[in-house]
């Protein structure tokens, strides 16, 4: 079997402060393919954003104690120079941010924001990086891009901004996109555009894509794959029709329960998941989610409270938890 | 006396006098803390003689300091530039001090050794000659006198420069002159020589001979035409308004250059001769003047004592309270430390409207606590306590006396106020007492209304504000019931002191104390019109006595001295007693 | 921007005439007389009514008020001292000069002072304040956030005083403030004002690098700091066009105010070094009552702030597009 474009094998990202050390990601692992779509879902604070930063390495190292593996193509993330990881970022590597109007400078033009990251990659000149931005414009659907190029964000409306975010994202064809909640910030419509238009973008480049996401509805829709973190570890990995399909955490369940549903009757109440998500500076021994779990006594307290339960199988649809497949089974029948 | 300009200005808007700026400055500015005063400059100060000096005294050169060189610049530094250039306008003395350098008058005060001074013919061939039972001076000018410009200075110059200071625009100079030779209200009299009018009662019966008329005899005034504010101003360089901005010298030197509050340079006058001169040494053949530095700024400067600061001198800025214990402490400072005592009277005055009872006026005086006082003034070597009205270094003839114990209880006499409250008509009377807001007289307001409040007095304490305490103080219906302030003589006489703060009850007058007593003001005319001059001052200085004797219409204040250092090449640096700032006329500049 | 700039100077101008006649009332709303000044040690009514004609204040208010608005445009004739062309801004009787030339006197040495100052520690306190910011939490972040403390609480008039005296008057390692012009003797006037720069310096950039390095810290949190670290952008070029743009603004603010207020008289600074700057001018004029030159000080000193408020103002729109298009 070849290896993954990107693998991350035991990342364990932990902060420093004063209050004591934060776990935000805790042993984790996961591939991802070129072409497909990996959909990492949880609630704040779960790791994913953590996770991904990770990836580009953008968390400051005199806080955060990074270890395990990142290898993107072959290539080792983790204690890498400065320089070669500001040489991935943007080229090979691009990320785009959940709000659009914060993460685009107030200060510079579109054209200028997307044309710089050419330029900085390529070394092409300022007129090439110019046309390199119309074109991408153009790509990502703005409406006049030769005049709307020298509009400052804020002039744009929310979806453009999110389009001009992708364009500068996709504007030297990296090979993986992270997508940090892409369309949280918008409107349901221009959400559905927003998603359609990086479906197309994929199809067209072959880009392997991480979408961070809360909203499963999200990931139904665009990705390939899912992992669903808590409180920094993986408890469920699997195809789309896996996770959702069949979904085998109680966790997984408590989100698909909350999750309003089309093909659902209408008063049939949505069940948020009980309690709050754990702090990570004391995460609860044994299976994190143990505490908000209503099947501990199914599976056993001691098992629950005792050992972090391992995602199993190792490949394929796997699960963390200590209830047994029958039991699973039984309960989502 | 004279009067600093910018910060007595507050005081001057008040219309009183003259010295309470420094006064003022004095009280506000001293240290809290005084209990570190070295003991060792409680040392008497000498008051100095003044006598007047025969036609042989009046002739030139000056008398030279101990190892006087010519030559070299001088530099001066001061925080103020000079209010006024023209003689006529200028009183306060920092102004008439420097107008020493390029003004001369009919009479000046010639320095004889240190502490010894006449009053000699300047202009003049000697102090003038007295007639007609004290009405008519006769003064003759010297030979050889001259304008910076080689003309002879004539008796027309001198009828002139009076003549002119009747003009609408002169209104800040002296008037002694002008209302003895009209009336009180002298510019009613006369409007000045310029519209052609001329004024009879100065003769100039010859180009040398100027002779003035006065109504009544006036044995000193030989003493007011020494004045500042009498120097000379030709006729033909008079510019009225613009003379202030561009003097005519008749003095040792002319102004090179004047950028006004920064610098002023002088140089020689090549027609001012030194065998004319017996008062002006004019020893540097430059001078230097700087302005614009604060007192800390030139004490620094003149403590450190560093190259070309070694040839520096301040006229008027004293050693500031935050460096007084610095500079009083350092021995190798003292060569170059001038010291002396302010020769205003200050005054806490009693509202004679309101505190009716002389009893209860001389108790305050006993109990008052002049030590306390001092100590929160900066300790003795910065207050000085004097017990006459008169103060030692302007008075002809001086006399000390200590009513009330001061010398011998300085930190009061409670004892004895009490026994003289018992006998009053209020054993326990209540007393407002207004003051002028600053951190010094807020304590000074403690200590005292502590010290009254141990005989049985009760203390209402009424701060003023500083820009308005003159006015406030000076409205004859006030409700206030004690109060300071003070006054300046302008020559060594008592005749400039009492007939005016013991003078006319107004607004704004200077009788603070709004003593109305038709033999007192009885008894001081007939001393004016005494045509014997020492007479005249053994007189005053029995009045005095007996004002504070019989009516008690006040409490000598405290009295500031002034700390002043000068550089080490500067040499004959001498504060002048009289006029407390530190004379230019002995000045010179060591190699 | 033509427009906005024509809308400013407009207003500024109205602004300055209620200054003028604010301060103008508020003057005589004094008790304290200003002809007593000009009256001598015994000072008695008539002499004060000569002296109060003579300074022209025995005109109502009113009167006086309009005849010093229109000696602005016009000029003003003063009898036996002659014309004060336009722009007369009175003529002060204390100085013996028309103000308007006592300003142009003072004012380049108030501007030198100020400017010079103003270079130093804005450069240096943006620097240190970068630096700082940059090494959050690292001892050159706490050395320079303590040092920017000491400088915070100290005072002109006790640095001044001291470095005077060592620098100046003990060791004369430095010349003597004064004010030399420029055009006269660049080196002079450098020299002249390096002590009052480096002392007016080490209070403000103190200021300077605290707001800074607080803003800076929180630019470099911003999500489009982050963006542009995720683009791949070089450190630097991170910190200088995207961290380092959004921290000026703040920068600006506080600088455009600091500067006005300076120019208007950095009073404490011209008095501990003895120059001849407004501020000195202006102090001395409330003391002696100088009505004219009071007038002129106060106006100057407006006139200060509201051009640096029109040149913040400005600045903005050219940093911030989103002020500029809006």
């Amino acid at each position: 079997m070849s290896t993954p474009f990107l693998s991350v094998r035991d990342l364990t990202v932990d902060f420093h402060t004063e209050d004591g050390v934060v776990h935000a990601v805790d042993g984790l692992s996961f591939d991802v393919e070129k072409g497909t779509t990996l959909g990492i879902v949880g609630e704040s604070g779960s790791g994913k954003s953590v996770t991904n930063l990770a990836v580009l390495g953008l968390h400051n190292p005199e806080t955060a104690k990074i270890s395990g593996e990142i290898r993107l193509d072959g290539e080792e993330l983790i204690g890498a120079p400065r320089s070669t990881m500001e040489r991935l970022r943007g080229n090979k590597v691009a990320m785009i941010f959940q709000d659009p109007l914060t993460s685009l400078s107030p200060y510079h033009t579109i054209g200028r924001q997307i044309g710089e990251v050419f330029r900085r990659h390529t070394g092409a000149s300022r007129a090439a990086s110019r046309d390199r931005a119309i074109e991408m414009l153009t790509r990502v659907g703005i409406p006049q891009p030769k005049v709307r190029v020298d509009d400052y964000p804020h002039q744009f409306s929310g979806g453009m901004r999110q389009r001009a975010m992708i364009a500068m994202a996709l504007v030297c064809d990296p090979d993986l996109l992270i997508a940090d909640e892409p369309t949280t910030a918008l409107d349901v419509t221009v959400q559905a555009q927003i998603l359609d238009l990086l479906r197309d973008l994929q199809e067209q480049t072959g880009t392997a894509i991480i979408m961070i996401t809360h909203d499963l509805g999200v990931v139904s829709g665009t990705a390939h794959e899912v992992l669903v973190m808590y409180a920094g570890r993986a408890v469920e990995r699997g195809t789309v029709r896996e996770v959702l399909g069949e979904p085998r955490h109680p966790y997984t369940w408590g989100l698909l329960a909350s999750m309003p549903r089309l093909s659902a009757p209408v008063d049939v109440p949505l069940l948020p998941v009980r309690g709050t998500p754990p702090s990570l500076i004391n995460v609860p021994p044994g299976c994190p989610f143990h505490p908000r779990c209503d099947y501990t006594d199914l599976a056993g307290p001691e098992l629950c409270r005792g050992e972090r339960p391992e995602l199993s199988p190792h490949r394929g649809h796997g699960d963390a938890c200590y209830l047994t497949l029958a039991q699973k089974q039984e309960i989502t029948r | 006396m004279r009067v600093r300009k910018r910060s007595t200005m507050a005081a001057l808007a008040a219309g009183l006098l003259v010295l309470t700026g420094a006064c003022a400055e004095g009280n506000q500015g001293a240290p809290a803390t005084s209990s570190s005063a070295p003991a060792a400059s409680a040392e008497p100060f000498k008051p100095p003689t003044i006598t007047v000096g025969t036609a042989e005294d009046s002739k030139g050169p000056a008398i030279e300091p101990e190892g006087v060189v010519r030559g070299g610049t001088v530099t001066m530094i001061d925080r103020d530039d000079f209010a006024h250039f023209d003689p006529g306008q200028s009183y306060v003395n920092t102004a008439t001090n420097f107008g020493l350098l390029i003004h001369r008058g009919l009479t000046g005060y010639k320095r004889v050794a240190k502490g010894d001074y006449k009053l000699v013919g300047d202009l003049a061939t000697d102090a003038g000659t007295v007639s007609d039972g004290g009405k008519t001076w006769t003064f003759t000018l010297k030979d050889g006198v001259k304008w910076q410009d080689g003309s002879p200075i004539t008796s027309e110059d001198v009828k002139w420069t009076i003549e002119r200071t009747f003009a609408p625009f002169i209104t800040q100079g002296p008037t002694y002159v002008q209302q003895w030779l009209t009336e009180a209200d002298h510019k009613k009299a006369y409007q000045g020589p310029y519209d052609g009018k001329r004024l009879d009662a100065i003769e100039t019966p010859d180009d040398k001979t100027v002779v003035f008329k006065f109504k009544t005899p006036h044995a000193d005034a030989n003493y007011a035409f020494a004045m500042g504010g009498y120097a000379i101003v030709p006729k033909a360089k008079d510019t009225k308004e613009k003379y202030d901005k561009e003097p005519f010298s008749s003095g040792p030197y002319v102004i090179k250059s004047h950028v006004v509050d920064k610098t002023l340079d002088l140089e020689r006058n090549p027609n001012w001769d030194a065998a004319t001169d017996p008062i002006r040494g004019a020893y540097p053949d430059k001078w230097h003047m700087e302005f614009g530095q604060e007192a800390l700024q030139i004490t620094d400067r003149l403590m450190a004592d560093a190259g070309a600061d070694q040839t520096a001198f301040t006229f008027y800025a004293s050693v500031p309270p935050e460096r007084l214990q610095q500079v009083l402490g350092d021995a190798s400072l003292a060569p170059r430390l001038l010291k002396s005592p302010s020769p205003y009277g200050n005054y806490y005055y009693f509202n004679l409207d309101r505190v009716k009872d002389v009893k209860i006026r001389q108790a305050i005086n006993y109990a008052w606590p002049s030590k306390q006082i001092q100590q929160v003034s900066g300790g003795p070597a910065a207050a000085a306590l004097p017990t006459t009205i008169l103060n030692e270094n302007t008075t002809v003839g001086y006399e000390p006396y200590d009513l009330f114990g001061k010398t011998t209880k300085p930190e009061g006499d409670i004892d004895k106020a009490k026994e003289l409250l018992a006998q009053s008509s209020n054993p326990t009377p209540t007393i407002v007492y207004a003051y002028n807001q600053t951190p010094v007289q807020e304590q000074v307001t403690v200590v005292i209304k502590s010290a009254l409040e141990k005989a049985g007095i009760k203390v209402v304490a009424k701060p003023l504000d500083r820009k308005t305490y003159y006015d406030s103080i000076g409205l004859v219906k006030n409700e206030f019931d004690l109060y300071w302030g003070g006054w300046g003589a302008d020559w060594p006489s008592g005749s400039t002191v009492l007939p005016v703060i013991f003078g006319p009850v107004a607004d704004g007058a200077p009788n603070y104390a709004h003593l109305k007593d038709p033999a007192l003001t009885a008894e001081m005319d007939k001393i004016t019109a005494m045509a014997d001059i020492d007479e005249a001052n053994a007189a005053w200085m029995a009045l005095d006595k007996k004002v504070q004797e019989t009516i008690t219409p006040l409490v000598v204040a405290e009295n500031r001295i002034a700390n002043i250092l000068h550089g080490s090449k500067v040499g004959g640096a001498e504060i002048d007693p009289q006029f407390w700032i530190v004379s230019p006329n002995t000045i010179f500049v060591k190699q | 921007m033509l427009r906005f700039l024509t809308r400013r100077a407009l207003g500024a101008v109205v602004t300055l005439v209620v200054i003028s006649a604010v301060t103008f009332f508020l003057f005589f709303a004094v008790p304290a007389d200003p002809a007593r000044l000009a009256c001598g040690k015994v000072c008695p009514p008539e002499l004060l009514e000569q002296a109060r004609h003579n300074l022209g204040l025995d005109q109502p208010l009113f009167a006086q008020f309009t005849a010093w608005l229109a000696g602005i445009f016009v000029g003003r004739d003063y009898g036996g001292l002659g014309h004060c062309p336009a722009p007369c801004l009175g003529y002060s009787f204390v100085n013996k000069a028309p103000v308007f030339e006592t300003i142009l006197d003072r004012l380049p040495v108030t501007v030198s002072l100020t400017v010079g100052a103003a270079l130093v520690f804005l450069l240096f306190g943006v620097a240190t304040g970068i630096i700082a910011a940059l090494n959050q939490g690292r001892p050159l972040d706490k050395i320079a956030s303590v040092s920017s403390l000491i400088g915070f609480s100290l005072q002109i008039y006790f640095v001044g005083t001291l470095a005077l005296y060592f620098l100046v008057y003990q060791n004369q390692i430095l010349t003597r403030p004064q004010y030399r012009p420029f055009t006269e003797d660049p080196l002079a006037w450098a020299a002249g004002l390096a002590l009052p720069w480096v002392v007016l310096s080490i209070i403000f950039t103190a200021n300077y690098t605290r707001m800074t390095r607080s803003t800076m810290v929180e630019q470099l949190g911003e999500d489009y700091v982050r963006t542009a670290r995720a683009k791949g952008m070089k450190g630097r070029s991170v910190v200088m066009r995207f961290a380092l743009r959004g921290t000026l603004t703040t920068v600006i603010t506080i600088f455009g105010v600091d500067l006005g207020a300076l120019i208007g008289g950095a009073i404490i600074t011209e008095t501990t070094f003895g120059l001849q700057g407004l501020g000195r001018l202006s102090i001395n004029a409330v003391t002696d009552s100088d009505l004219p030159v009071l007038m002129a000080t106060v106006l100057v000193a407006a006139g200060a702030i509201i051009v640096f408020n029109i040149i913040v103002d400005a600045l903005y729109a050219f940093i911030d597009p989103r002020v500029r298009l809006s």
